[in-house]
């Protein structure tokens, strides 16, 4: 794992200039089934800040992260990304929007097959015409982006690998780099670290802190580790059936807050170590 | 936490007896389809008094005349060409229509449900049926047998192949989705390359197929190796049959293996 510092200082990743800031107003998520998964949800992101999200599986927290995209689409309420509204975004539109935002999956979703390069090179689709991705011929300056995304997760040596052949740590990596190829100005990073072991979970939350120091990106994680959750972010926002519960600085978030988020006491499990 | 503590075990999923039902029902229905009211009507007593009657054509299968073989090389020639061509048509034409007959590459219910209702309709038409309306249409010789062949194949893929998309993991698409990409980006990028072993196999189980088949094709007039198995047959040249039936295996043979070849390099 080298450190982001190179690309930032060769320019690549400058989208530092303007990153997103999040604005949710009375927010509610119904899915088709009647489960309710956010309740009244209202949020002031700031540009730049590192938010870990903390709640227990079905708390809505999975909701909340993809909403901000449109992968969720809300019910009621606003939400406006980078002064956009999202809401009502369609089409190209919504398209346009993902595009500026980076988002990592507690299952890497990697195209198995494809190559380490065509998987970060996913990450521009959204300012590839469809032509040229139908071709497979992406523009230099796109895999130069590409190469670069890559070398700053430490695995370029990996560009021509086959995805399903590297371990789970690198292909986590491949995911974080076809989020830098989107030039972001906002990253989501649903549990990244879930299907990991202890020191490569480590690794990728360095990768996720250093988006959000060197890069500037303001960047959402869920988690559900609490060590992890007051270690690399700076605020905390934790989730109880679909409701906010608490919203504050992360690193003097005590154990009892952590047992008002989770409506328990702290368990063993609830640590990486 | 004590041994002698009595297991309570959870209730028994509801439901079980289903997997039986279904059994039963399975078996029912071969029931009737065999039974002289209802179902088809055949005996085996008439095997029993008629087999000496095929036992001559058996015999001269057994004794292929090989000095018809010269004359037998360009409908095998035709027979192959007729399949090949088939096969690539009918795999290009359905690459696009195997990506949007699947919910996750098409998540349009109508665009999907028009594709899928078209190709049933297309599949549920015999091949043979096919030739010889198109024989029909524009003569006797191997184009009618290639059109009739690339809807046959397009069918068979399609299926096949949009089927096999279903039960792809759909993470990377929604990756793709997350990352602003439109639905035809997404399946060329990414559910392109998930779908290619599926896509390779059936094409060449498709190619093999299609040598079988374009034998049967020339019986109504639609070239290849028929035409001439409907001659000999015509004169009891069951020594000539033999040979051709030979020759069909043999290249199934080769077929089979070449496309083992190809899988192992492709897929």
């Amino acid at each position: 794992m080298t450190d982001l510092h190179d690309s930032a200082a060769a320019g690549v990743h400058t989208p530092a200039a303007a990153p997103w800031s999040i604005r949710m107003r009375d927010v509610n998520v119904r899915y088709p089934n009647g489960v309710v998964a956010l309740k009244d949800v209202s949020l002031n992101i700031e540009a730049g800040e590192m938010v870990s999200v903390v709640g227990l599986s079905g708390s809505g927290k999975s909701s909340l992260i993809r909403t901000i995209n449109g992968l969720v689409p809300i019910s009621s309420g606003t939400l406006e990304v980078g002064g956009r509204h999202l809401e009502t975004a369609r089409g190209r539109e919504l398209r346009q929007l993902r595009g500026e935002i980076g988002m990592i999956f507690q299952g890497f979703n990697l195209a198995r097959r494809a190559s380490v390069l065509n998987n970060v090179l996913v990450g521009r689709l959204a300012h590839t015409p469809t032509w040229r991705t139908l071709l497979g011929l992406y523009r230099a300056d796109d895999k130069q982006i590409a190469y670069e995304a890559l070398n700053s997760v430490g695995i370029l040596a990996k560009a021509y690998d086959r995805a399903s052949t590297l371990s789970g740590g690198q292909q986590q990596r491949v995911a974080i780099a076809r989020a830098l190829a989107q030039q972001p100005k906002l990253v989501l990073a649903d549990e990244p670290v879930a299907s990991l072991d202890p020191p490569t979970a480590h690794g990728v939350m360095r990768d996720l802190r250093r988006i959000n120091q060197d890069l500037g990106i303001t960047v959402l994680t869920n988690l559900h580790l609490l060590d992890l959750a007051r270690t690399y972010g700076t605020r905390l926002i934790g989730l109880r059936a679909g409701e906010v519960v608490y919203d504050g600085p992360a690193a003097t978030a005590s154990d009892a807050v952590f047992e008002t988020i989770y409506g328990r006491s702290i368990q063993y499990e609830d640590v990486l170590g | 936490m004590s041994a002698l503590a009595p297991l309570v075990l959870p209730p028994k999923p509801r439901g079980r007896w289903k997997p039986w039902l279904g059994l039963a029902v399975v078996l029912l229905i071969t029931a009737v389809t065999l039974s002289p009211q209802w179902g088809i009507a055949f005996s085996f007593d008439a095997i029993v008094r008629n087999w000496q009657n095929g036992a001559d054509k058996v015999l001269a299968l057994l004794r292929p005349d090989w000095t018809f073989f010269p004359r037998t090389i360009p409908p095998l020639v035709e027979t192959l060409q007729m399949a090949v061509i088939a096969t690539f048509v009918g795999a290009v034409v359905s690459l696009p229509l195997s990506l949007w007959a699947a919910r996750l590459t098409n998540p349009n219910r109508y665009t999907r449900g028009v594709v899928k209702t078209v190709l049933n309709a297309v599949r549920s038409i015999p091949d043979l049926l096919y030739a010889s309306v198109l024989v029909a249409m524009v003569g006797v010789g191997a184009l009618p047998g290639i059109i009739a062949l690339v809807l046959f194949n397009v069918g068979i893929i399609v299926k096949m192949v949009s089927e096999s998309i279903e039960v792809n993991d759909a993470g990377p698409l929604e990756a793709g989705r997350a990352a602003g990409g439109s639905q035809l980006q997404i399946n060329r990028a990414i559910a392109l390359t998930d779908a290619w072993p599926a896509f390779v196999n059936q094409t060449l189980y498709v190619l093999e197929l299609n040598v079988r088949a374009s034998t049967v094709l020339g019986l109504v007039g639609a070239g290849g190796l028929g035409l001439l198995i409907d001659a000999v047959r015509t004169f009891y040249r069951y020594d000539q049959l033999s040979l051709i039936i030979l020759e069909i295996l043999v290249v199934v043979v080769v077929i089979d293996s070449v496309s083992a070849a190809i899988r192992r390099r492709l897929v």
